[in-house]
């Protein structure tokens, strides 16, 4: 976009630069429609994992009640609901056209979400050593397809807000990075929102 | 293509503007706060071994409550202009809830496979 203005004065950057353009009013309409498609996608897998939930061949094959902490589940709450606040400092410091403080709330969303993804990688080996793995049983199958798919979308989301960093780290913030960076934000606060279910559903519901 | 059609802003209202997000944010920090809250009480019911007939309703509705924040202050659903993703959102958690109830009603409830 040759003719795209970065760090704009702002006396002249709009109150809602992510949806100033019609480019980024079109990014706002489809995300969304995408979010309400993921919602469907993870009710899916939801519902699976509550039929399987606990369906193993034999006894010695262990169950949720034995296999998930609550100490873990809880800190990893903790890591994401927290990276969902550092990205809405960065939508804050978008809106008020500060570059370098929109850049470095998203660096630590990136670095509380790594956190959560080392203790989630730290998760799965335990429970693999333990016999449960996505093979043995169709509880773990479909434990691991539901908190994998979670996991996966923290991978995409984690590299999608790096690249942004990136990219525009150079050319600063225009009405045109500003919608892309909206849109990082509101999948990393989808990613968020499923959490909070899974740790509900599986977690607190799994240890009882 | 992307260009900017803003007017310049006085400087009068871009300091209510800014006034205003500081407002916004404040009410974000209390929405965290609560989810805060809400999570610490959904892991101290259930780290308190009570009966769980009694909790599973608790947490589940303490879930609901901190998606809803999450959606409307995290997500900006409060804002004006949100009509049609509202009629998304509903959309799909209307699929959700009949996803996992008409799972759960299969495999707990009406147990067809004995």
């Amino acid at each position: 976009m040759a003719n795209m203005e970065y760090n704009v004065p702002s006396e002249r950057w709009p109150a809602h630069p992510e949806t100033a353009t019609l480019e980024g009013k079109n990014k706002f309409i489809g995300f969304w429609t995408f979010l309400a498609g993921e919602t469907a996608l993870f009710a899916s897998l939801f519902a699976t994992y509550l039929a399987l939930k606990d369906s193993v061949p034999s006894d010695d094959h262990l169950l949720a009640a034995d296999l998930f902490h609550l100490e873990l589940a809880f800190v990893m709450t903790m890591f994401l609901l927290t990276s969902s606040l550092t990205s809405v400092y960065a939508v804050y410091h978008m809106r008020n056209n500060n570059f370098s403080k929109m850049q470095l709330w998203l660096g630590i969303t990136v670095l509380l979400g790594l956190g959560f993804l080392a203790l989630e990688i730290y998760e799965f080996i335990e429970y693999t050593h333990l016999g449960h793995t996505f093979r043995s049983s169709a509880f773990g199958s479909a434990f691991y397809f539901l908190i994998g798919t979670h996991g996966f979308h923290v991978c995409i989301g984690l590299v999608w807000i790096t690249l942004l960093i990136l990219r525009n780290a150079k050319r600063g913030l225009s009405v045109y990075t500003a919608a892309k960076v909206n849109t990082a934000a509101l999948y990393w606060h989808f990613i968020d929102v499923v959490w909070v279910f899974i740790f509900t559903i599986v977690y607190l519901l799994g240890v009882m | 293509m992307a260009e900017i059609k803003q007017e310049p802003i006085s400087k009068t209202k871009l300091n209510y503007i800014r006034r205003e997000r500081t407002k916004e944010m404040r009410q974000q920090m209390v929405s965290f706060g609560l989810m805060i809250f809400l999570t610490f009480v959904a892991f101290g019911l259930v780290a308190m071994d009570m009966d769980p007939s009694f909790v599973i309703p608790i947490v589940i509705g303490m879930a609901f409550l901190q998606v809803i924040l999450q959606f409307y202050y995290f997500m900006h659903m409060k804002d004006k202009g949100h009509e049609y993703i509202k009629l998304m959102m509903l959309t799909g958690m209307f699929f959700a809830l009949a996803f996992v109830t008409t799972f759960i009603y299969i495999v707990w409830i009406g147990a067809p496979i004995q």
